[in-house]
């Protein structure tokens, strides 16, 4: 398709929960592990009457009057503050500066004064009825294929509570989630790119956040809104799209909707995971905003923001050439692991166990998504400290990198067994170049005449991924030999 | 409230809050509209809130222009004629509301980012469009203090407000107030109002009015229900129950306090059960406290007299007992003391406060004993340091909270200061201030 013939117009909004210790307004934690609710606390929320007028009032209360709200509250994850009943203590100063370095990654210009702003939201997905938002970062830009993409804003939110389930008068969140800071960013209008160009930049924008080490990863940490119109068409916004491999699929069946119904509707549409969207409600007028009043504005001297620049982190285009350079990677293992969620584990790895970087990266972009595609392998059940034991057996020498994948599945069935007790089980324990000598010597003894390849292969089924295969070919040929 | 310096660079270009105005500073430019400060932070930085709806602060420094685009539409909330009263169904009571501070119903401008409290029945049955269902209001709002600025006179003023419309017919009265001293006016009002024929409910909330989920909708709500519908003619406080939108409980003013600083639920009777609790959605009137009085036929009577100079002091260790000299230097009329457990005060050396009590009461100054406990009684005779108290003539005020027989005692004392009077009329229970029969669940309510 012509995107440029149809005028295709698109923006994006790209959330990221930053991973700091505290929420943005209290002391909790955000980890968001815990499974079983403290307790639940029931809720009902009632439309505020705007200057905007009666109907909207009416909409509101249409909606807000049969429903009940079921907040499920977390002993180590909430507090008073989650369940609206203590006033948010002062803004969190860690998600606060990693905000800043992102809105200067990403050239933005910083106010001298932050107003923290409440922005009005009725789906009882925040306790008090709105959510926190303050803007760190205006008129910024980032560069993609030498022209300059325009940022527009870069803001430092509450992340809502999730929604666990919902009937016509239920709906049940889970307060965990509600408070972890979040950055939102949103381009200015993309116009002359295609769905997959805008796909690339949503993922630049997502790769100068991760730049900072201190963005969460994984399912639900990051939400991408994209609108899309085609020309003489209204704005549809699409909102929620979890991965980013998925945007380019949503714009194009988006501009294949719209051009396919005769009249297109201004709504806001929720992203599926196949792609397809569904229609959740009209687009609503403009952010309805008043100040939050419960604690002063923060003001940013300009010695803060040459602190912060000071301090920037690298840039991933800098961390790519570093990555070939220092880390002898190849041109794609770089940039595969440069994309992967792992990113950050690899470089904690390889610097704490000074093992091959081009091994490490490889059981992050391959090996584990082997495991995944072709034995649906849970691997995303493995947490850092599984991939640090992993690492650690492999410094040690008690293990080979062959035995990897092995050793991986091993540990997603048993979780709570030490890896090393999972080694001798499957008998993945190492063989020295002694064991591995008499091995091979017996072998060609009972053999004799064999060809070469033959009496490898025999080898390899007795010590496949306990040696380095290198040396069976090695020592067999010497032995051969002589 | 802007610097001065940008007061005056505001009024020379004519600018006022609420206009569209561009700023350019540093070849920077920013368009939107200028806001008015909010108290806190940096009065020497201009607020403007761009078009995406968030304020930004621009310091206001040399080289900073400002110009104005457009003249806005002012900042000022126009009221609307004020209707006093709404009748929905003749056939449904009418209830009064009076209001003294804080607000039940607010508007949001989000062009310009202000919040508007209104107290017009029109405005709090748009908020709370189930009072239509319940009853026929009147509402006025006869002063607006804060709670911390509430003061004696305030509730003379209070206790006349409701004294009017009692007997004007009304079914009942509800009084908004801000929480923080919500408990003080509770107990005055229930000395105050004699032969009390109706309820009135004392009303607040913990979360402002202009959020969804402000407890002010179902707190207002409940109290409307008590007070039309339900026969337990004393004042009382109407607040949440728990963290949940289900229940307000209806509390007895003498018996009641603020036990928390920002939880829905902050106010808690101490000694007693609460007398009722009522249900939002299902509006039940559940009584959990028959111990109240009826509706009735009675004539109201409003017996104001009060000498509010009472002085509260607190007992703690190394407490300075001259703390006595100053309030009878200024003239102060009696003490009321919050002891430690059981009621006692320190009776060792210099920090006893024995002599001074002594002298109180030797200059005819009551000293009535409370506990700091807040729960449970207090006793004059158990130990020895309690029976050098009440030898010498303090008054122990049983389980009565501190800040009632704080009140109590002003009202008492623009009755009588004759200290044998005093003393049987702060052992007189008037509003149910003492329980005479503490049970075994009145603890932690």
């Amino acid at each position: 398709m012509d995107y440029k013939k149809i005028g295709l117009k698109c923006g994006l909004e790209i959330h990221r929960q930053l991973d700091t210790e505290h929420k943005l307004f209290c002391n909790c934690s955000t980890k968001m592990l815990e499974k079983t609710p403290l307790t639940i606390v029931k809720r009902k929320q009632h439309p505020v009457a705007s200057e905007l007028g009666k109907v909207d009032v009416a909409v509101q209360y249409e909606f807000l009057r049969d429903r009940t709200f079921h907040y499920q509250v977390f002993s180590e994850e909430d507090c008073l503050v989650e369940s609206d009943e203590e006033p948010i203590h002062a803004l969190d100063q860690e998600a606060l500066d990693i905000a800043l370095q992102i809105a200067l990654l990403l050239n933005c210009r910083i106010p001298e004064e932050l107003h923290i702003m409440r922005k009005t939201v009725i789906d009882g997905s925040n306790t008090s009825a709105f959510q926190r938002t303050l803007i760190v970062g205006l008129d910024g830009y980032i560069e993609y294929n030498e022209k300059k993409v325009e940022i527009t804003h870069v803001a430092l939110e509450e992340d809502a509570a999730s929604i666990v389930e919902e009937d016509e008068k239920n709906r049940t969140y889970k307060l965990n989630r509600l408070g972890v800071p979040l950055v939102e960013i949103g381009t200015g209008l993309l116009i002359g790119y295609t769905p997959e160009e805008v796909e690339e930049i949503a993922y630049l924008i997502g790769m100068t956040c991760r730049s900072t080490g201190k963005v969460k990863r994984g399912i639900g940490t990051v939400r991408q809104d994209v609108n899309v119109s085609i020309k003489n068409g209204p704005r549809v916004e699409i909102k929620g799209i979890q991965e980013l491999g998925l945007i380019s699929k949503v714009i194009q069946l988006e501009v294949q909707r719209q051009m396919s119904i005769p009249k297109v509707k201004k709504e806001v549409r929720a992203a599926n995971p196949d792609g397809t969207t569904k229609f959740t409600r009209p687009l609503p007028g403009a952010a309805r905003m008043y100040p939050e009043t419960d604690v002063p504005p923060i003001p940013i001297s300009k010695k803060t923001v040459r602190m912060v620049k000071k301090d920037l982190p690298e840039s991933w285009i800098k961390k790519l050439k570093r990555l070939k350079k220092k880390l002898k990677l190849s041109d794609e293992l770089a940039k595969q692991i440069i994309r992967s969620e792992y990113l950050e584990l690899f470089e904690k790895i390889v610097k704490k166990y000074k093992v091959n970087p081009s091994v490490a990266a490889n059981v992050f972009v391959s090996i584990l998504k082997d495991l995944k595609k072709r034995e649906n392998i849970q691997v995303e059940n493995l947490e850092d400290k599984d991939f640090e034991e992993l690492f650690g057996l492999l410094k040690e020498r008690k293990l080979m990198k062959e035995a990897i994948p092995d050793i991986l599945k091993y540990k997603v069935k048993y979780p709570e067994q030490p890896m090393i007790v999972g080694v001798k089980k499957l008998g993945l324990q190492v063989i020295s170049n002694e064991e591995l000598m008499r091995i091979v010597k017996e072998i060609i003894q009972k053999n004799k005449g064999m060809p070469e390849g033959k009496i490898i292969g025999l080898i390899m089924s007795q010590v496949r991924g306990r040696v380095k295969s290198e040396n069976v070919v090695r020592i067999v040929k010497r032995l051969l030999k002589s | 409230m802007y610097s001065k310096r940008i007061q005056d660079a505001l009024k020379r270009k004519n600018i006022e809050i609420g206009d569209f105005v561009r700023i350019e500073k540093a070849k920077t430019v920013y368009e939107g509209i200028l806001m008015p400060r909010i108290e806190l932070g940096d009065t020497s930085c201009l607020v403007v809130k761009l078009s995406n709806g968030y304020n930004t602060g621009i310091k206001f420094e040399a080289g900073v222009r400002i110009e104005k685009i457009k003249k806005g539409l002012g900042m000022e909330h126009k009221h609307k004629k004020k209707i006093k009263k709404i009748i929905f169904d003749k056939k449904l009571p009418s209830i009064s509301i009076i209001g003294t501070g804080g607000t039940i119903a607010s508007k949001v401008d989000y062009r310009t980012g202000g919040v508007y409290a209104s107290f017009s029945p029109e405005d709090i049955t748009m908020q709370i469009p189930e009072l239509k269902e319940i009853t026929n209001i009147k509402a006025e709002e006869v002063m607006n203090v804060m709670s911390e600025d509430i003061t004696p006179e305030t509730w003379i003023r209070i206790a006349k407000e409701v004294t009017q419309d009692v007997k004007a017919g009304y079914k009942g009265v509800i009084i908004t107030h801000g929480t923080d001293t919500l408990h003080y006016t509770a107990a005055a009002l229930s000395f105050m109002l004699r032969d009390l024929p109706c309820p009135v409910a004392l009303v607040g909330a913990q979360r402002s009015s202009d959020r969804g989920s402000s407890d002010t909708v179902m707190n207002i709500a409940c109290a409307a229900n008590f007070v039309a519908h339900s026969d337990v003619a004393e004042v009382c406080t109407v607040l949440h129950g728990t963290m949940e939108d289900d229940y307000c409980l209806a509390i007895r003013g003498a018996k009641v306090r603020k036990m928390h600083t920002s939880r829905r639920d902050a106010f808690r009777p101490v000694n007693e059960q609460p007398i009722a609790k009522i249900h939002w959605k299902n509006r039940r009137i559940e009584i959990l406290n028959k111990n109240y009085r009826k509706r009735s036929n009675l004539k109201l009577k409003v017996d104001t007299k009060l000498d509010p100079k009472v002085a509260l002091i607190k007992c703690y260790p190394g407490l300075n007992p001259e703390i006595f000299d100053f309030y009878l230097n200024k003239k102060y009329k009696g003490f009321v003391v919050e002891a430690t457990g059981l009621g006692h005060t320190p009776t060792l050396g210099k920090h006893s406060l024995l002599p001074k009590i002594e002298r109180a009461i030797k200059l005819r100054k009551p000293v009535v004993i409370t506990s700091q406990c807040l729960y449970g009684r207090t006793h004059p005779t158990i130990y020895h340091n309690l029976r050098e108290l009440s030898k010498r003539g303090a008054i122990f005020a049983e389980d009565m909270l501190p800040e009632v027989a704080l009140v109590k005692l002003m009202w008492v004392l623009g009755h009588t200061k004759n200290l044998e009077r005093v003393r049987k009329m702060m052992l007189t229970n008037y509003a149910g201030e003492i329980n005479p029969r503490i049970g075994t669940k009145d603890f932690l309510v």
